[in-house]
């Protein structure tokens, strides 16, 4: 729903006793400061709808609206209930220090609850929560106790604490903090009596608004950091498709659909703005038409029409035709057209970015489960015509039936048209006495496997995964806000390095890369495995030609992995020839006309040459290269004067074979 | 429902950030692809089948048609050639073969061509090519020449050419060595400048025997087995067309990775996309005087100086937080680079790890690259055996190109599958399933529902099992892309309308009902109370939740057929409002185009007056 959004208000304690730490430890204010720090950080790059509001309390002055009668000293509305951003990291970054006060921290808890009531009058909210970051180090009076319990519950208000030491659940009398041991930071001392007294009452609290669970939203300060260290997923609320799945005319059946898989884009794009004044409005883009002709002609975008391409033909295309003859249909589509077995639909056919889980919806008075199958024992999946709106382009999937303990549905995915399929042959592997391993490569491989399991029983016989990529976040989102939030924070510094727990999360889990050293060593014995030298060349060639073509380039994409490599090393075997190239290279690095005439008379050379050895390899393959550096080396007006009839008896198509032509 | 819409709209814009990584058809860069169809005019050719067989001419044609088609749709910059031999005429560019008869030159297909094939097949067909090409003296050598001079004539740059001969004649000059000797020079000659001869043989009596001679005319297969010579004579459309298939399509690869087990252990493989989603092509821009293409430029410039700005002088940007962070160019691309492109192996996981519904997006297949790293097949191919046995797949982490962020994939061994006529249907290798991450799995929460009872289920099951079929994967056409492509068909060859497209993805409805009979309301009977109507709509459930404005209200509308035959007796059918009219014919199960009330009216009142009169019959 759109209006959903949560109101918090952050609540740290900036009192004296914050400052104090046993020494090499980190005080708790900073501990405290970085939680904070961490989770308005997420908040900002999560563009949650959320406002956030933060109150100081310990601190010197006061600023809070029950500031009356000496009452609520010393308690700071920093900020009131607003969307985070920059400026409020900013100003936890430079303006919030330890101070030298003390307040009551219930006082502070009222402040916040006060604050919430006034300013989220009128609005909506799902939720209202309360954080509290405090060493609990301040005498609070209990007086009014059972009324703030009351309106908390009243207003729908949660908390939550946050603390520099744990807490234990069911603690035996007197405060025997030498058992929790002495490992856990601002534990130094154990607690003091305010301490103690504070934790009944934090205590008293949560236990009265969640019997159950209270306890649980009492947290450390270090373990939350550790928590908020990774950004949070992207989160988005699935929307409900509601339909008819249809059997024949006369069956239908009441379901809703969930997008229940996708791969998740990050929601904003880069937009280019100047390098010098960092503004959009400085950049303009324009998209102009020309003709193909050498004056490049402009034409008016309105002087333009549309077209398809049919084969070699162009078609002009108006919209308006388009829209008309184009395949409509009925709209919103889930019709059956049979059932098959489910061993007939493989898994590396799916296409499509997305899995739809349908359900039987919630509020259906007589809900149909066998459409959510059972016949599943039949093994067999529906092939079904699925259309999300008149709009969209009708699929063909397949729905299988998924039987989970607490709940049942169909699971849609979208299957391929005959049009979206390349049915390539590859060489067999199994009958090539070449490539046949041998028992002992077999069984090189075999432990190999054996020792590279991710997956074990434990003790309990439970197998446990050791890797799950879907419980991974997308580590691509994870580096991308961790450089923006850098940037940001730190503009001028070059970007950080990858964070250490994510750099790790990509790499083999360590139990793995130790127990499959050996069995790896077995492996390099048996497979003997030599880079094909190609690569070497590739590179001097690259080198020559100042390109770099060793890997496939994002940005490029370019699909020419089939081209054959040229490699002048090839041709520059001794010979006349090689000199010839090596001397018209030379003369090309020169940009300039007279160069390139002299050029052309090499190459001239190099093609009299190759006539009377009668080998047109070399030439042929030399000019074909030569073509294709042409972009790259910026030399098209010498490709043009070689082309436009300085030596018009040149045959210009580099692909005849000059067998055709020798005599 | 906002989001939902937002997706299908934004669905061109998405393609065009994926379309790096999941290109399969667009390799501008590389040079054409050309393929020759070097087809027998003879009369042998010509002969029909029992039973009304068609021809082997036939069938060779019908399989030009669609190629042509599919290269239309899928790969229009490739050229195609169709070069007829064996023939009484001569046509061919410098009319120096004889009985050799190029119908078309090697050239992007378009709509005129694929209706030149069209004319040549059935019996009119074979009249036609009768009558303008005869059949006369074989001679392969001259055929083969006058196609190598087809390539040489090209002034493209062609990155992969092929020949396909069709002939039902294993022994096509007789005992005629001169000719043999000549064909075989000109079919070497041919390999030597990179092209590959393929031969679809055809049926004909007494069996065609391959080693008589055409063993020395075509390429030896990739494997170096001798499977390629053992395959038998096509007798059918479909093993034709399906070996013509396989052929026709060049093997790309996507990118080529290293495969990495361990330090210094790499297995070279290439990556191939089988299935890759086919859209509608996007339009072109023409002048609108002379209908020529025009090309677009986009150039950015300071809007203040009206300078064009150098990519060195733009920079990126995002705002967070209402802060705008700007970062160079080159620090957007370095964000995504997490290490070099390859496959490295995590480790190994039971089959049933594998989660259907980790599905985000095409699979891709992997094949041994043995020209990068020697010894590279031996490895993947017992790495290939050992997964099947054991019945595992393989965890990588993938990174499939430079400055791509890393993703992990399932490597899932196939073994290799061949069909009755040895020809390959699955091929060896692993298909790379992409495995989604937490931030691409969505919480959804399962409405409660009590559990169907025995009863339901088995009449479910006898349901299900009614409607059993094969399930083919390349059974279903996109209509979309059809009925794009015969409308342009049509407006490229002037025709007053477009061909009809058959929609296959939609429920053959009356054959479904017809083998379902009674179980249909039976199941109802068992799972729905009296008078349920699951079209319509819950009542007044929504009306708080559902904010999004596609609510739509419908009031009650169900009229019997008697009540609208009154209607109709009385001329007061129009006085009904236009969503009963719809759902009235929704109840008789007529198909509407429109929504015009008009429409609607036409519709009922025809279909009432056929069940009157059936009634008084």
């Amino acid at each position: 729903m759109a209006g959903a959004k949560s109101a918090l208000v952050l609540c740290m304690d900036v009192g004296f006793s914050m400052s104090n730490s046993a020494p090499g430890e980190e005080p708790p204010f900073e501990l405290a400061k970085k939680v904070i720090q961490k989770f308005v950080q997420r908040q900002v790059f999560a563009e949650t709808k959320d406002e956030l509001a933060l109150v100081l309390f310990g601190t010197d002055s006061t600023k809070n609206p029950l500031d009356q009668d000496g009452q609520y000293q010393n308690i700071t509305i920093h900020r009131h209930l607003m969307m985070p951003d920059f400026e409020l990291l900013e100003e936890i970054q430079n303006q919030i220090h330890p101070e030298s006060q003390q307040a009551d921290w219930l006082d502070a808890l009222v402040v916040c609850m006060d604050l919430l009531q006034r300013e989220t009058k009128g609005k909506k909210y799902d939720r209202l929560n309360i954080v509290l970051l405090t060493d609990l180090n301040t005498g609070a009076s209990a007086d009014h106790l059972d009324v703030i319990i009351e309106n908390l519950k009243k207003d729908g208000i949660t908390l939550q604490f946050f603390l520099p030491f744990p807490v234990e659940e069911d603690e035996e009398g007197g405060g025997d903090a030498d058992r929790r041991g002495p490992s856990h930071p601002g534990m130094g001392k154990g607690l003091s009596r305010e301490q103690k007294n504070s934790m009944d009452m934090m205590k008293h609290i949560m236990l009265s608004l969640d019997e159950e669970d209270g306890l649980d939203q009492i947290y450390t300060f270090t373990n939350a950091i550790e928590q908020l260290c990774m950004f949070k997923r992207i989160e988005r609320r699935p929307m409900s498709w509601p339909c008819q799945l249809t059997i024949g005319s006369s069956l239908s059946i009441r379901i809703v659909g969930y997008k229940a898989v996708t791969e998740e884009k990050l929601k904003k794009l880069w937009i280019s703005v100047d390098a010098q004044t960092n503004k959009r409005e400085d950049l303009k883009r324009e998209t102009v038409y020309c003709l193909d002709d050498d004056n490049e002609t402009e034409v008016q975008k309105d002087d333009t029409i549309q077209g398809f391409r049919y084969g070699s033909d162009i078609v002009p295309f108006s919209k308006v035709d388009q829209e008309q003859m184009k395949y409509t249909h009925d709209g919103k589509c889930f019709a059956v057209l049979g059932f098959t077995k489910q061993s007939l639909v493989h898994r590396h056919q799916f296409i499509g970015n997305q899995v739809i889980k349908i359900f039987a919806p919630k509020d259906d008075e007589w809900p149909c489960r066998p459409s959510s199958g059972r016949w599943h024992e039949l093994k067999m999946v529906a092939i079904v015509r699925y259309a999300y709106d008149r709009r969209s382009n009708p699929q063909v999937g397949a729905a299988f039936p998924c039987i989970k303990q607490d709940y049942e549905c169909l699971l849609y995915v979208q299957l391929p048209f005959t049009e979206d399929l390349r049915q390539f042959t590859f060489p067999s592997l199994e009958n090539n006495k070449k490539f046949t391993p041998s028992d002992t490569q077999l069984s090189a491989v075999d432990s190999l496997i054996d020792s590279m399991m991710l997956v074990e029983e434990n003790e309990n016989g439970e197998q446990v995964d050791m890797f799950k990529v879907h419980q991974l976040p997308n580590p691509a989102f994870q580096r991308h806000f961790q450089c923006l939030h850098h940037r940001a924070v730190s503009p001028g510094t070059p970007l950080p390095p990858m964070e250490p727990w994510l750099k790790a999360a990509l790499e083999r889990p360590e139990v793995i890369s130790e127990r499959c050293q050996a069995p790896l060593e077995e492996m390099r014995k048996t497979f003997p495995l030599t880079e094909v030298e190609k690569k070497k060349k590739v590179k001097t060639s690259a080198q020559l030609f100042g390109k770099d073509s060793e890997e496939p380039d994002a940005k490029k994409a370019k699909g020419d992995e089939e081209e054959e490599e040229y490699n002048l090393a090839d041709i520059a075997e001794g010979s006349v020839t090689s000199q010839l190239t090596h001397r018209i290279e030379q003369l090309l690095s020169n940009k300039n006309t007279q160069y390139y005439m002299k050029s052309i008379t090499c190459i001239q050379a190099f093609r009299e040459q190759s006539i009377e050895q009668g080998n047109a390899d070399l030439y042929n393959s030399y000019l074909q290269s030569l073509k294709r550096s042409i972009p790259n080396r910026g030399l098209e007006v010498f490709w043009d004067l070689l082309v436009q009839g300085t030596i018009s008896l040149f045959t210009w198509d580099c692909r005849i074979s000059l067998k055709s032509f020798l005599p | 429902m906002a989001e939902w819409n937002a997706y299908y709209h934004n669905e061109d814009e998405e393609e065009e950030q994926e379309e790096g990584e999941q290109s399969g058809g667009d390799y501008k860069v590389t040079g054409r692809d050309s393929l020759v169809f070097l087809v027998d005019a003879s009369k042998e050719m010509f002969i029909k089948g029992e039973d009304g067989q068609p021809s082997n001419f036939d069938m060779t044609m019908e399989v030009v048609r669609s190629v042509y088609t599919s290269k239309i749709i899928s790969s229009h910059r490739d050229l195609v050639a169709l070069v007829f031999y064996g023939t009484e005429q001569s046509k061919n560019p410098r009319n120096s073969f004889k009985h050799v008869y190029v119908y078309h030159d090697l050239d992007e297909p378009g709509a005129k061509r694929v209706r030149d094939v069209d004319g040549l097949q059935g019996d009119k067909g074979a009249q036609l090519a009768a009558d303008t090409m005869g059949s006369g003296e074989t001679s392969l050598g001259d055929a083969l020449w006058c196609c190598a001079n087809l390539y040489s004539d090209i002034k493209l740059r062609l990155s992969h050419k092929r020949l396909m001969i069709f002939t039902c004649r294993d022994d096509p000059h007789g005992d005629d060595s001169t000719k043999d000797r000549q064909a075989r020079t000109k079919a070497s000659d041919l390999k030597e400048t990179g092209v590959v001869i393929d031969l679809m043989h055809m049926m004909k009596p007494g069996g065609f025997d391959v080693s008589l001679f055409f063993c020395d005319i075509v390429s030896p297969p990739e494997d170096e087995s001798e499977l390629g010579l053992q395959l038998e004579p096509c007798d059918k459309l479909d093993d034709l067309k399906k070996r013509v298939r396989a052929k026709e399509q060049k093997k790309r690869t996507m990118s080529r990775l290293n495969l990495c087990l361990g330090k210094g252990i790499n297995v070279a493989v290439g990556m191939y996309a089988t299935a890759v989603m086919t859209r509608k092509p996007s339009a072109i821009r023409l002048y609108r005087e002379t209908n020529e293409p025009v090309r677009s430029k986009t150039r950015t410039f300071h809007t203040q100086t009206g300078s064009l700005l150098l990519p060195s002088e733009i920079k990126k940007a995002q705002v967070y937080g209402k802060k705008q962070i700007v970062m160079e160019r080159d620090e957007v691309d370095t964000i995504k680079r997490f290490d070099d492109p390859g496959l490295l192996l995590m480790g190994f996981k039971p089959m049933e790890k594998l989660k259907l519904h980790h599905h985000i997006r095409p699979a891709v297949f992997l094949y041994p690259e043995e020209d990068e790293v020697k010894g590279s097949t031996c490895l993947f191919s017992a790495l290939l055996m050992k997964c099947r046995e054991k019945n595992v797949f393989a965890l990588c982490r993938c990174i499939s190109r430079r400055n791509y962020p890393p993703r992990f994939v399932a490597l899932v061994p196939q073994k290799e599958e061949v069909d009755h006529g040895k020809v390959q249907i699955t091929p060896p290798g692993f298909n790379a399933i992409f495995l989604p991450y937490a931030d691409d799995i969505r919480t959804v929460d399962a409405p409660q529902c009590p559990v169907a009872s025995q009863m339901q289920v088995n009449k479910m099951k006898e349901i299900v099992s009614k409607l059993r079929f094969k399930y083919r994967s390349d059974a279903f056409e996109n209509p979309v892309v059809q009925q794009h492509y015969r409308n342009l068909e049509a407006l490229a060859l002037d025709m007053m309308a477009p061909e009809d497209t058959e929609d296959l993805i939609m429920p053959k409805v009356e054959q479904i009902d017809q083998r379902l009979g009674p179980l249909v309301q039976e199941f109802k009977d068992l799972v729905y109370p009296n008078g349920y109507n699951p079209e319509s709509k819950p009542a007044a459930k929504r009306k708080t939740a559902d904010t999004g404005g596609g609510a739509e209200k419908k009031p009650k509308m169900e009229v019997s057929e008697d009540e609208l035959k009154a209607h109709m007796q009385n001329g007061t059918l129009g006085k009904l409002t236009v969503p009963i009219l719809k759902e009235a014919c929704k109840q008789f199960g007529i198909r509407t185009t429109g929504t015009k009330k008009q429409e609607l009216l036409d519709a009922l009142t025809a279909r009432l007056e056929i069940t009157d009169n059936l009634d008084h019959t």
